[in-house]
């Protein structure tokens, strides 16, 4: 029996599953084992999490908003999505380009604006307190679940909308023509069939939330949270034990985890075949109904868009420390940021530039791998892969801290534990990404290459790579404006003088210079802004696409 | 260019290969088909050739050259993919001089070779297309284009026709022919359709579970089928359980019995007694009036008519109540359903095969 030569392929494989498991497996195995460890108090770190009260709330506290916030985003995104894909009404333009503003305002920016309208010395907290009315303090449960709805109840609108409108109408037609009102129809014939995915996209954001570092430390205050209790034991830690960090970090990792298991089920079971998918016509809405849809969606639209006027405000706003002196304007803030404190921009570029193009290589060829050359270690490759869905930003970054901090390999405290951290974040998207193209190019295309007698990896180069440059364009595109934007994983690892834009940020949220935070947030929505403005009215590029 | 030798292939993995040791001789410039059924191994056969697939024991082999562990793109083969898989990114131009390309052919050669074969399949006119732009008929004419301008010392085609409505087909497979002659290159053609296959081949090899059942001419699968499996497959037949009275020695025909009738017709030498295969093509059997000629005669009851044209098609059941199909060229007998006929079965060419 002759065995097939080893080729190119597979010991590329081999070097792909080596990086993932040093980088992604390595430090997730070294959370998990050292959560078990004893702590110098002799106490496991599990005995302390039960243990101690502010542990066990912050579990519930965690589970509790995580449940709140997929409610009321879901409350929020399966109706606007439904009049989107069904009516027209004047405006409708705008709400085509909600998805977009969860992109282009960082978290961070989300949370540092609310606070500026609605915060203790916010515009409208005190315009109120002016005539006497005293409105509740934004800080805790009220600040947590406003500001994490409006991010991300996007994600909710963006999965019920591509699954109504992939749904076949002429099942709805059939239902009527049967004897069932319209009303009636929806419920028992397109329901049924966009569940799943209504249920995919609300557990999406139950891990998101979960997860959420920024939102949840500069407006959690006094509820305390599974993630920023995670940060405060690891900043409090570092150096010493890493029993409690890690023992929370399980935690969050066994949540999610959860959660992503019961979405795969729920995706997996749900899917059903659409025959033929011709949605339906938007219909035109006239009369009185359009008022009230159309005032509902023009609400959630301005909502939405607020963070990037006040940033834009704030950025240009006289300010005496923590003062805002709303009404005069002035260019020093952002002449600050450019002249005498530009490192964080020039640390984002340099760290975000150097993350895209290897991410964008790394998940080119994962891709390729996986789909088109499936061999004994592609498996591993692809569980490996879609891993870091399962770790926040904090998690990940405690887990890089912990392996890569002096001994073999001493990363911690070098700017590439920054990159790395950045690079394994938003794996699974590059990967996701490649994936989809690669499995719409026939295999035949590569056969034709490789009988006309051209080799495979220079087929891969001639044939397969040109095919994709549209989606790895696209993915450029989007892999850099989220890894700009990333601050929960960079917050743990950096070290100083490696400050990033949202670093930054952070940090002057933190001192309530919200001026400074404004003029550092315009300059990073900028960075967003330009490259989805170029792709896609210069490039013609499809951002949605392969979402 | 040569011819193809395969020599006691296997290929595929664990105890149920999917060619189990199979071996075939195809002569230098001629077109052979493999025919079969979905599953039958017979694009995996094709792709073996190519050198997609490995070779787990035996030989295959281009004229004198071995080829077995040679990677595709050394074998110097053109290939024809049923999806056509032109590059969608490059002209048909580009298409077809990218083989040349990647033998360093220069650009002046190239041009004239391009040209050359751009003309043979009539496309000229769409060089700077792009695959996009193009019907199904004609993509498939540049995909042969493109396989054949390298000059390749085999073609190999896998289910050409199949994404074709069925003028198109036709047209196409005219094309294929045609151009198979000119060039007068080996080619393996693998279909499922065996009118295509009749049509095409100078020789087909039909496959049955990783196995060749018949290797022959056309004439040979539809006339002298070695299995009731093969006359089934190829063409219509009526197929018939019989009892043969009389092992054949030599000789080529035997007394069998259909009903409690006897019958001559054609049989193999060694066809042992006991129960066997009638295979009557339908074209072959004729109705006669009840009250006439019984010999090599069974006595039915007409129990469908259909008129189609160059011919009719009749259903009659035998006394025992089996179904046969009569196919009438030309001027049709009369008979109307419910009438008693003689049917008639011609002993040269209705064939006996074991069961």
């Amino acid at each position: 029996m002759t065995h097939t030569p080893r080729d190119v392929w597979f010991w590329l494989s081999a070097l792909a599953l080596a990086l993932f498991a040093l980088f992604l497996l390595y430090p997730l195995l070294n959370v998990l084992s050292a959560s078990l460890a004893a702590s110098p108090s002799g106490q496991s770190g599990w005995a302390t999490l039960l243990g101690e009260a502010r542990y066990r709330t912050a579990i519930v506290n965690t589970l509790m908003l995580g449940a709140v916030v997929t409610v009321t985003s879901t409350l929020i995104g399966v109706p606007l999505a439904f009049v989107a894909a069904r009516f027209s009404f004047p405006g409708k333009a705008l709400i085509a380009l909600l998805p977009m503003t969860t992109l282009i305002v960082p978290e961070v920016i989300a949370a540092q604006t609310w606070l500026m309208i609605l915060g203790n010395n916010g515009i409208v907290t005190r315009a109120f307190a002016d005539w006497g009315i005293l409105i509740p303090s934004f800080y805790g449960w009220f600040g947590l679940i406003t500001v994490m709805t409006f991010i991300y109840y996007t994600y909710v609108y963006i999965g019920t909308l591509a699954a109504i409108k992939g749904f076949d109408a002429q099942l709805e037609e059939a239902s009527q023509s049967l004897g069932v009102p319209p009303g009636r129809t929806l419920l028992r014939v397109m329901v049924p069939v966009v569940a799943p995915s209504i249920l995919a996209s609300a557990l999406l954001v139950f891990t998101l939330v979960v997860g959420n570092f920024a939102v949840a430390t500069i407006l959690g205050q006094r509820v305390h949270l599974l993630s920023v209790l995670t940060y405060q034991s690891f900043v409090s830690e570092v150096g010493t034990n890493p029993v409690m960090q890690s023992t929370l970090a399980s935690v969050s990792i066994a949540i999610v985890a959860c959660a992503l298991f019961a979405q795969r089920w729920i995706v997996s079971r749900g899917r059903f075949e659409i025959v033929q998918g011709r949605g339906a016509k938007p219909r035109p809405l006239g009369g009185l109904s359009m008022l009230p849809i159309t005032i509902g969606a023009a609400v959630i639209v301005v909502i939405s868009l607020l963070p990037l006027a006040t940033v834009v405000a704030g950025a240009f706003t006289r300010a005496r420390g923590p003062v805002m002196r709303w009404g005069e304007w002035t260019t020093a803030n952002m002449e600050r940021v450019f002249l005498s404190a530009s490192d964080p921009i020039v640390n984002t570029l340099i760290f975000a530039g150097i993350a895209t193009v290897l991410s964008l290589i790394v998940s080119t060829l994962a891709g390729f791998l996986i789909v088109k050359k499936r061999n004994i270690l592609t498996p591993g490759i692809d569980y490996l892969s879609s891993l870091p869905l399962a770790l926040s930003g904090t998690v990940l970054g405690i887990g890089l801290v912990m392996s890569f901090n002096g001994a073999w390999l001493p990363l911690a405290g070098s700017g590439a534990i920054v990159v790395v951290a950045y690079l394994i974040r938003r794996l699974p998207f590059g990967i996701r990404n490649a994936s989809a193209t690669l499995y719409n190019i026939p295999n035949s295309l590569e056969d034709a290459s490789i009988s006309l007698g051209v080799p495979p990896v220079r087929t891969f180069l001639k044939v397969i790579l040109p095919l994709m440059v549209p989606s790895i364009a696209a993915a450029c595109v989007l892999v850099w404006t989220t890894t700009v934007a990333e601050l929960s994983a960079s917050v743990v690892v950096y070290s100083a003088g490696q400050e990033t834009m949202p670093i930054q940020i952070f940090r002057l949220i933190d001192s309530n210079l919200m001026a400074q935070a404004s003029a550092y947030g315009l300059v990073l929505v900028g960075i967003i802004l330009v490259p989805i403005l170029i792709a896609t009215t210069v490039f013609k590029i499809d951002l949605f696409a392969t979402k | 260019m040569a011819g193809i030798r395969i020599e006691n292939l296997v290929v595929g993995y664990g105890t149920e290969p999917v060619i189990s040791s199979l071996s075939l001789e195809i002569a230098d410039g001629t077109l052979f088909t493999l025919l079969g059924p979905s599953g039958c191994g017979k694009t995996t056969l094709l792709r073996t050739i190519a050198g997609f697939v490995p070779v787990r024991a035996g030989k295959l082999a281009f004229g004198n050259r071995d080829v077995t562990h040679r990677p595709a793109y050394l074998r110097d083969i053109g290939m024809v993919f049923q999806d056509y898989a032109l590059f969608p990114d490059k002209s048909v131009y580009d298409n077809v001089a990218y083989g040349l390309r990647a033998r360093r052919v220069d650009e002046t050669a190239i041009k004239t070779t391009v040209s050359e074969y751009l003309e043979r399949v009539g496309l000229s006119a769409f060089a700077q297309r792009l695959p996009a732009a193009l019907s199904g008929g004609q993509r498939q004419r540049v995909a042969l284009a493109r396989a054949l301008a390298i000059k390749p010392t085999v073609l190999l085609m896998d289910e050409p026709l199949s994404n074709l409505d069925a003028k198109l087909r036709v047209q196409v497979r005219e094309t294929i022919a045609d151009l198979q002659r000119e060039v007068g290159i080996t080619t393996v053609l693998v279909t499922h359709d065996q009118e295509e296959a009749l049509a095409l081949s100078d020789r087909i090899g039909l496959l049955r579970m990783g196995r060749l059942e018949q290797v022959g001419t056309p004439e040979d699968l539809y006339a002298r089928p070695v299995s009731a499996y093969v006359a089934d497959f190829v063409g219509a037949a009526n197929i018939l359980p019989v009892e043969v009275a009389v092992p054949t020695i030599s000789g080529a025909s035997a007394q069998v019995r259909l009903d409690g009738m006897s019958l001559e017709v054609l049989a193999p030498t060694g066809l042992p007694a006991g129960a066997a295969i009638l295979v009557a093509r339908g074209e072959t059997l004729s109705l006669g009036a009840a009250s006439g000629a019984t010999t090599n005669a069974i006595r039915c009851t007409v129990r469908r008519r259909q008129y189609l044209g160059g011919r009719t098609s009749f259903r009659v059941a035998t006394d025992a109540g089996r179904d046969i199909v009569v196919e009438a060229h030309g001027a049709a007998p009369t008979f109307a359903v419910g009438d008693k006929v003689s049917l008639r079965f011609d002993p040269v060419r209705t064939l006996v095969v074991a069961s």
